[in-house]
Parts: C-alpha cells; structure tokens; sequence
C-alpha cells in the first residue's frame, strides 16, 4: 500500500507541474545526448587510433637524381634499423599505379600526372608510430632523400579534430547539465509548496523521513529516466540518419559504430540522469522541507 | 531547564521544571510571548533545551536525535488553533491519511476511523469536506486525527482560540471524554472561561517562569 501510495504520488506530482516536468525531461535529455556522444567519439577516437597507428606508415620520397648507389645505400640502412619494423620500396611504376587507383574517379587529375613525374619512396613501417621524429631526422638530410612524410601527423590532425568535437559535446552536456539541476530544483520546491499542507500534516502525525521525500525524489529521478530514454532515442537516431546515411560515404574514415556501442551509452545516461535528479532533488529537500 | 534563542535578550523560558503524571489534564496560561508555546514545542522536540532535560513518556528526549523524531511523535497527538485539515480530503480521509503515512494498511483505517470519528460526534458526516463543516466540526475532525493512533498524549495548542464559546465548550468535553481513557492531555489557552469552567491543573507562565501551578486552578 505505502509503495502504491508514493507511486501514485509521483505521477500526480509530475502531471500538476506538467510544463515543467517537460523542460526538466527535455533539458536532462540534451543533456544526457551530449554525454553520451561524447563518451562515443572517446571510445571511437581511441578505436581508430589503435586503426590507424597499425596500419601507419612513413613514406621517404627521394629525389629525381638518385644514383644507385645512393638508393642501395639507404636500403641497406633501413633493413638494419632497429626502429623499422617493415621497409616497402615502391618504383615510379608502381607510385603511378597506386595514384591512378586512389583517383580512378578524377580522370583531369589522373591525365595531368604522367608517370615519371612521381617519385620513387621507401614505405616504412615503424616498430614504435610515436617514434616518427627520430626516423625523420635520421633520414631526411641523407643522400638522394627528398622528404620524409609521416602519415600520423596528418592524423593526429583529424585526431585533435574529434577531441575537440568530443570537448564540445562534454561541456555542452555539463551547461545542459547545470541547467537540468536547477529545473529539478525548482520543480521540486513547487512541488514541496504545492503539497506544503500534506507534509505539514505527515511531520505532525510523524511520518518518517524517506516516507515524505520519497515522493519528491522518485518524481525527479523519473524526469531524469525519461531524460536518459529520450536521449538514447537521440543517440539512435543520430547513428541512423547522420552516420548510417549522410555519411556512409565517408564510412571508411570513420571506425564503426555499432547498435551495441549506442545502446552502451544508456547505462551511463540513465545512471547520470537518475543520480543528478536524485541528489539535487534530495539537497533541495533539506533546504526546503527541513525534515 | 531554560531555552534562550538565538539574538533573544532573555530565555524564552527561564530555569522551568514541570512535571506532569500520566493521565492528568494540564492547562498552561499566561500572556502572549510568555514561553508556553515554547513548551509545546520542547514536548514535540521541535525545539531543544539550552540548559536542562526534557523527558517525555520516560524518554529522554533532550538528545535524541532528528531521525527518531518521526517514530517519537507518534505517542502524540496534536491539535491546532487552526485545524490545520487537508482541504481537498474529506474528513474521513483526513484522519485516515495520518494512518496511511505512518504505515497503516487501508483496512485498519476502514475499522478505526468510523470508531473515532463517532466518538467525536460526527457519525454521518465522514464524507464532508472541511468547507462542508463548521469550525467546531472541524475542530472535531482534527481532534479525530490526533486521537486516531491512540497517543499517550494529546496536545492541544489553542484549540478553541477559532470558535464561540458554545462551540468552544464542546471541544472540551470531546477533550475531557479523551483524558478519561487515559490519555494525558496538555492544553495551552487564553480562554479563561473554559478554564475556569473545568476545574484542572493551571500553570501560568509569565517572562519565561512558572508563576503559578495549582491543582484545581482557575484563570485568576
């Protein structure tokens, strides 16, 4: 009976402040879409670079006029250094046949370029991908080398790129955050006004404590549920419409993100979204009850 | 014991001992501002003692602790100059709902407060909202609410501070029929007539001291 009793209570207090119920649900829930893609592109970040770094290569270019000699040299260097794990030679043959695959759709560029204008490389693979600097000291000033390019660099880039997209999102959800608890918290106090009389009552007749603020705090931590549900919604429909159609062009970029990844998120965004409520809605209660 | 508030220049109530037996019928009188509110709340542990103890039902209540309180009140029962009645509740709900928030399953409340409801004169009107009755009824009602979980005590604050003297007289042989079953009833009033009429113990209280405890008092 009590349990029937603080439930009906809950619904009853979440349907006599309706409007305010809704801007706590629909705060929490932006709120909570922010967390839970930023707790997304974290771990997707850190997928696409384990990716990345696997497959990561540093390219020597070397000059036009490299003899021989110079050419016999530097392999032989490479082969020995410890730092390399893996050393590709590609001749100008093969670096126009791999520019005409990467461009097969853009036939002005791909008639611009005739084969010999692009240069011979060494395709290395480096035991460590943090170690770049040194190799591209080491190698940069040696005969017959034109430049040294590493691949992680540009992808650091797209890296700082996410990060910052994921930074965003985090204090997007944070200011969202701070707005959700001070809805909570006033709809909690014109929820304590409205039922000022009852808890008169139940302090008087001496009603224990949780049994008064019971009602309070589940009305709060329900909005915070209903935040985190309409959240997942978000993040589901994100990954349908956004990443699933608008940029399925772009999907050999991006790492995948699973249904089971999107649907990892809710554990987190219902917990967030049920603890925030809960607190808030408890601390506002010593303030406002003093029970 | 004495109770000085904060920022007050003299205690609220100045090196006070009562002691009140079980089973008697208490008046405490005296002029606005003179402490005996201060004593309805010590009882109700709304307020603690600067200096001294105060004991109720053989209890120590001086140092209990705020989370015990709830279960503590529930020995007493109170009753207000302003009803203090759940307006959208009828007065059968009113009393049950004392019931049901301190855990009491909807049958109980459908067994006892008919009972307590008849013995305060209002049989037939359980389903009356408090605008439907008058003030003694509703008196009546929150004296139903008070009594309904059968408290060792019954403190009434004022009770007929809200109503004529006719009705005022009703309240309180509801009130001496309530003291007849046992029950220890403390009583704060301005209404000398009443007291006088009553013929019980009367203790005034004037600045914060006890001026007077008398056996079968009158207002004076």
């Amino acid at each position: 009976m009590r349990m029937k009793y603080v439930l009906s209570e809950v619904l009853v207090g979440l349907w006599r402040n309706v409007t305010m119920t809704i801007a706590m649900i629909i705060t929490m829930a932006v709120s909570l879409t922010m967390l839970g893609a930023s707790g997304l592109i974290y771990t997707k970040v850190a997928d696409m670079k384990e990716l990345y770094f696997e497959n990561i290569q540093v390219s020597i270019f070397l000059n036009g006029e490299v003899s021989d000699e110079q050419r016999a040299d530097l392999a032989a260097r490479l082969d020995a250094d410890p730092l390399i794990s893996e050393v590709t030679y590609v001749n100008k043959d093969e670096a126009f046949k791999r520019f005409q695959e990467m461009f097969r759709d853009s036939p002005d560029l791909l008639s611009a370029v005739k084969a010999d204008q692009l240069p011979e490389s060494y395709r290395i693979k480096l035991v460590d991908p943090q170690q770049y600097k040194t190799i591209s000291d080491q190698y940069a000033s040696a005969e017959g080398v034109d430049q040294v390019v590493d691949q992680s660099q540009v992808l650091d880039k797209i890296f700082n790129l996410f990060t910052a997209g994921q930074n965003i999102a985090l204090a997007a959800a944070v200011a969202m955050a701070i707005a959700a608890l001070l809805l909570v918290a006033n709809t909690i106090q014109v929820a304590a006004y409205s039922k000022r009389r009852e808890v008169a009552v139940m302090k008087l007749v001496g009603a224990s404590n949780w049994f008064i603020q019971a009602p309070f705090v589940l009305e709060a931590v329900v909005a915070g549920l209903f935040g985190s549900l309409l959240g997942l919604g978000a993040l589901v429909a994100l990954k349908k419409f956004l990443f699933d159609d608008a940029l399925s062009a772009l999907q050999g970029l991006f790492a995948p993100v699973s249904w089971g990844e999107v649907f990892l998120t809710f554990p987190l965004m219902a917990g967030v979204g049920g603890v925030i409520s809960a607190v808030t809605a408890w601390v506002t209660l010593r303030f406002y009850l003093r029970v | 014991m004495t109770k000085t508030y904060p920022k007050a220049s003299r205690p609220s109530l100045d090196n006070v001992s009562v002691s009140i037996d079980k089973g008697e019928f208490v008046f405490f009188i005296g002029p606005s501002g003179s402490g005996k509110s201060t004593i309805v709340k010590m009882l109700l542990h709304e307020v603690t003692p600067s200096k001294g103890r105060v004991v109720v039902n053989g209890k120590d209540v001086t140092s209990m602790r705020s989370w015990k309180r709830p279960h503590f009140r529930r020995s007493i029962g109170c009753v207000f100059q302003d009803f203090r009645l759940l307006p959208n509740r009828t007065a059968y709900e009113n009393v049950a709902f004392a019931l049901e928030v301190i855990g009491k399953t909807k049958a109980v409340a459908r067994r006892v407060v008919p009972e307590v409801l008849e013995l305060v004169g209002l049989g037939g009107k359980e389903h009356r909202y408090p605008h439907e009755l008058s003030g003694g009824e509703q008196q009546r009602v929150a004296v139903a609410r008070a009594f309904v979980n059968r408290p060792l005590i019954l403190l009434a604050d004022e009770p007929t501070g809200n109503l004529d003297p006719d009705t005022s007289i009703e309240i309180m042989r509801l009130l001496d029929r309530i003291n007849r079953t046992g029950t220890t009833v403390v009583m704060v009033t301005h209404d000398s007539n009443i007291v006088n009429q009553m013929r019980r113990r009367v203790i005034e209280i004037e600045s914060g001291r006890i001026v007077r405890d008398q056996a079968r008092g009158v207002y004076g």
